[in-house]
């Protein structure tokens, strides 16, 4: 990716404004820039993009929570964009499992990261679209004249995910800790209260829907068998995306999106979960991990993930005034809900077809497709819908099938399988690979879809600024 | 009085252990909350008819997979290309089986013969054939039907005695799996009414039918119709339900206002508290009047528009019996059955229709009864009236379907309500298992049937019967 030019005399204007500021201090809306791009209206326009390496949960990263992780990629953007702090309007952040006494993780990591008190921010939460959503809420701000300057991006870390004491064990072990426990009679008593050991245990978080209870394993499993994905055609698509992204990290593609994240064990620069060497013969060797006679394996779903990722927008005006070149634009999103109890991840089959029709599109004026993969079930369940007359017709209400997905273009850069699946970070890191690869290729547009818990899903077209 | 045999698990257990001679019934499957986008989803739905001629394929793949059913398709490769489509669309693929057997262990949650395509005597055999294999793997609370066209609109002779055959068939059926807690209905669905299947089919396949077995069900395109909303379908809309104050009533006045409909509660003035109870549930109103009164039929109308603007359901539940036999009986007996039971339906009804009190696609339910259908010793005012109601509805129909109004009768069988609780217990204990069911009906049963009666998919059925019956060996 281009480094960002920072010629002179935008800084010089960012110095002369910083002494208006100064003379005027009870004036806190900064003056916007006003000038309209060339359609007429104001446009944001992502400026670039960072995150973590992905790092399979419970590992090297484990010490630091979603906060911290927050922290490293926006001081990363900081650091790569050199954007002057106090041109800084805002936070917005993105995260699924929010700590429960500070979710509002925006705020958190401009307090941490030492901006100036002004940076204000907020969390959204949107299961796994969570991220673009914080993306696509900088955006509508930007283009409404609320703000110019804007850091969206989101994190989780899976590891540092509250994992409650089985009612059971408080109970028991309450009268010793805050009670008035008196003789060895007494801890023996509780100790013996605590026996089946495995009741007390705290349970691992599952990826459970609430109102179905169904682990979203199991929902991939469903729609692997109502859609007739093949257990072949998932561990085909799985070492694709593998060999895609190791592909891009040994090319380099990557590195300046990734910045190296120190960890209790040392620094960690690249992600840790993509396998090169994986082949269709090793994935077939794994077991179903939902159901008996299943498809969906360890192989061939997104793992647990600890990751961040972040993301500059601003008015296109206000970047070209900073010197700063853009990178690429959104024309338009669309976010959806489906029934959990169906299918689950069937969303972006919805989302990006109304994306596609609020940007006046076709799937043929569209170069690059990613489409997050939360299973490669579920992916090939939506390219399939999206690929079927009559799909269109029931469910979208047009007479023609969408399109078929061209292989070739569809997560060029492999996808969250192989790269892993913060849930929070996903939305950033797929915007910023998607407008890097925009600006490198000089193509002109990108479809993106993003399915999510609850039944959610996201879809967006981007284009080359 | 409740049912020890249904209620009781001692008495249950001991007599299936012990092996009397007693048939045990089944609990009945029913359903719970308002009505689903999926009601049949996960259950498999055996399909058949396409190589005895049917000609509904499309449609029953459309309306299977979208309500969620799996469908497993009797049949040879070229059978399941409309299932196929509808499955890809709806993520519902379907199954083939070979006609002839059905593969170990399958079971079946419902199973839909299209006999559309049934032209002569002979032809019924499709029927033997294809129910032969399957018909012992229903689940419990299972369902069956079978589609067939008018016997009316046949070409010759031959092939509507083939068509009405299906009747009889069905009937016998509903007999041979009503222990199960079973039911199996025949449909006759006219020559491009095939789009109204779709509500008609959500309702005899779900649980909400769980009462209904052994009917035929005509459905037809004489009444205007939009498409119907699936979820919901009552939204927006005015329900009077008369006498909602307990029983039938009351359960219907609840599944109504489920649906989405604002209910006006009607019952007479000395039920007062009872009636305000239903309506502060639901979140509906009162209407207290005594529909005897002359001018009953005014001040109702009156209410209705101005309170609510009109109505689009009208459910004629309010009924008595002054039981005696003819010679015996007091003339005020006879006045008090016959006004309330019918002259007070039709003289409201004609008020409401003659001044547009009734909104365009309307909804009217008359409850009728299955004794006053089959007659019944000392109820031969309570008879006259009730089958004076299903005379009402077949004349009214065609008067009002250009309106976009279906109007048609319901007959309860023996249900569970105050009034069969007094009943002497030899005659409860018959009534009960006098029928394929084996037991008696809830008021929930036949409120499920008036809610389908009151939505807008039931367009296609006008100016028929409906019995909620289980199944009733009388008044066939």
């Amino acid at each position: 990716m281009a480094t960002p030019k920072k010629n002179p005399s935008p800084a010089k204007k960012a110095t002369a404004k910083k002494a208006t500021a100064k003379k005027a201090p009870a004036k806190k809306a900064p003056a916007r820039a006003t000038t309209k791009s060339s359609n007429g209206k104001r446009r944001a326009v992502v400026v670039a993009g960072v995150r973590t390496p992905f790092v399979k949960a419970f590992a090297e990263l484990m010490e630091l929570d979603t906060i911290a992780l927050g922290v490293a990629a926006t001081r990363a953007l900081l650091d790569k964009t050199g954007i002057p702090r106090d041109e800084i309007e805002a936070i917005i952040w993105g995260g699924v499992v929010l700590p429960a006494n500070t979710p509002n993780l925006a705020r958190e990591i401009a307090l941490d990261l030492q901006l100036p008190p002004s940076v204000q921010g907020y969390t959204v939460t949107r299961a796994c679209a969570s991220g673009m959503q914080a993306i696509t809420n900088a955006v509508a701000e930007i283009e409404r004249g609320e703000a110019d300057v804007i850091i969206a991006g989101g994190s989780e870390s899976t590891s540092n995910a509250t994992v409650p004491l089985p009612a059971k064990a408080v109970r028991a072990v309450a009268p010793i800790a805050f009670g008035k426990a008196k003789g060895l009679n007494d801890y023996i008593g509780v100790l013996a209260q605590l026996m089946p050991l495995n009741e007390v245990l705290p349970k691992m978080p599952k990826i459970a829907e609430r109102t179905t209870g169904e682990v979203m394993g199991e929902s991939a499993e469903r729609m692997a068998r109502r859609n007739e994905i093949s257990r072949e055609a998932q561990d085909v698509f799985a070492v694709r995306s593998h060999h895609r992204a190791a592909e891009a990290v040994a090319s380099g593609r990557f590195d300046d999106e990734i910045t190296p994240v120190e960890g209790p064990d040392g620094w960690v620069h690249a992600d840790t979960i993509i396998r090169a060497s994986t082949s269709v013969e090793q994935l077939a060797k794994l077991r179903p991990a939902f159901a008996k006679d299943g498809t969906v394996t360890a192989g061939n779903a997104s793992p647990l993930t600890d990751g961040a990722s972040a993301v500059l927008i601003m008015s296109e005006d206000k970047a070209r005034a900073l010197g700063y070149e853009p990178l690429a634009a959104f024309r338009s999103w669309s976010y959806v809900g489906v029934d959990p109890a169906d299918q689950l991840l069937i969303g972006p089959a919805i989302s990006m077809p109304n994306a596609l029709a609020r940007a006046g599109m076709g799937l043929s004026d569209i170069d690059l497709i990613d489409i997050h993969e939360a299973f490669a079930a579920q992916v090939l369940s939506v390219t399939k819908a999206l690929g079927s007359k009559a799909f269109a017709s029931e469910r979208l209400g047009r007479s023609e099938a969408v399109g078929e997905i061209d292989d070739a273009k569809l997560n060029v850069h492999g996808g969250s399988i192989a790269i892993g699946h913060p849930f929070g970070a996903t939305g950033a890191r797929m915007v910023t690979t998607m407008a890097n690869e925009l600006h490198r290729t000089g193509k002109a547009t990108a479809l993106l879809g993003i399915c999510a818990a609850g039944g959610l899903a996201a879809g967006a077209v981007m284009e080359r600024v | 009085m409740s049912d020890i045999l249904l209620e009781n698990q001692q008495a249950r257990k001991l007599i299936k252990s012990l092996g009397l001679p007693l048939p045990v019934p089944e609990r009945l499957r029913r359903a719970s909350g308002p009505y689903e986008e999926r009601p049949l989803d996960t259950a498999t739905v055996v399909v058949g008819g396409q190589s005895a001629g049917g000609t509904l394929a499309r449609t029953l793949a459309h309306d299977l997979a979208r309500a969620g059913a799996e469908p497993i398709v009797v049949g040879v490769e070229d059978d399941l290309a409309p299932f196929r489509e509808a499955g890809e669309a709806w993520g519902r693929p379907p199954r083939l089986v070979e006609p002839g057997e059905a593969p170990e262990s399958q079971r079946a949650r419902a199973i839909v013969f299209d006999a559309t395509g049934i032209a002569s005597a002979d032809e019924l055999r499709a029927l033997y054939d294809f129910f032969h294999p399957w018909i012992r793997r229903l689940e419990r609370s299972g369902r069956v039907v079978v589609i067939g066209r008018p016997p009316e609109d046949a070409k010759t002779h031959g092939a509507a005695a083939a068509r009405a055959g299906l009747e009889g068939f069905a009937r016998s059926v509903a007999k041979e799996i009503g222990a199960n807690g079973s039911t199996c209905n025949s449909v006759f669905v006219e020559e491009g009414a095939e789009a109204r299947l779709d509500a008609v089919l959500r309702f005899l396949l779900s649980p909400r039918s769980a009462f209904v077995t052994a009917q035929p069900l005509h459905v037809r395109k004489l009444v205007k119709g939009d498409d119907a909303p699936i979820i919901r379908p009552l939204d927006g809309k005015v329900a009077l339900v008369t006498g909602a104050a307990r029983g039938i009533g009351a359960a219907t006045a609840e599944l109504l206002a489920a649906e989405g409909a604002h209910v006006v509660v009607l019952d007479r003035p000395a039920d007062d508290g009872p009636a305000s109870q239903v309506a502060r549930k639901i979140g509906g109103s009162t209407l207290l009047v005594d529909i005897t009164d002359p001018d009953a039929p005014e001040h109702i109308c009156r209410e209705l528009c101005e309170r609510h603007g009109g109505v689009d359901v009208v459910v004629h539940n309010a009924g008595v019996t002054r039981d005696k036999t003819l010679g015996r009986m007091k003339p005020e007996w006879w006045d008090q059955a016959v006004r309330i039971n019918l002259g007070a339906v039709v003289d409201i009804t004609a008020r409401m229709i003659d001044q547009k009190v009734l909104r365009d696609g309307g909804r009217i339910v008359c409850l009728s009864s299955v004794s006053g259908i089959a007659g019944n010793r000392g109820q031969t005012n309570y008879s006259a009236s009730k089958a004076g109601l299903v005379g009402y509805v077949r004349s009214l129909a065609p008067a009002v379907a250009k309106r976009g109004i279906t109007i048609n009768a319901i007959a309860p069988g023996f249900i569970e309500t105050r009034l069969t609780a007094a009943m002497p217990i030899g005659l409860r204990e018959g009534a009960r298992r006098l029928s394929a069911l084996g037991q008696g009906g809830q008021p929930v049963d036949v409120g499920q049937a008036i809610t389908f009666l009151s939505t807008p998919g039931s367009v296609g059925v006008t100016g028929g019967v409906l019995r909620v019956c289980g199944g009733a060996l009388i008044g066939a």
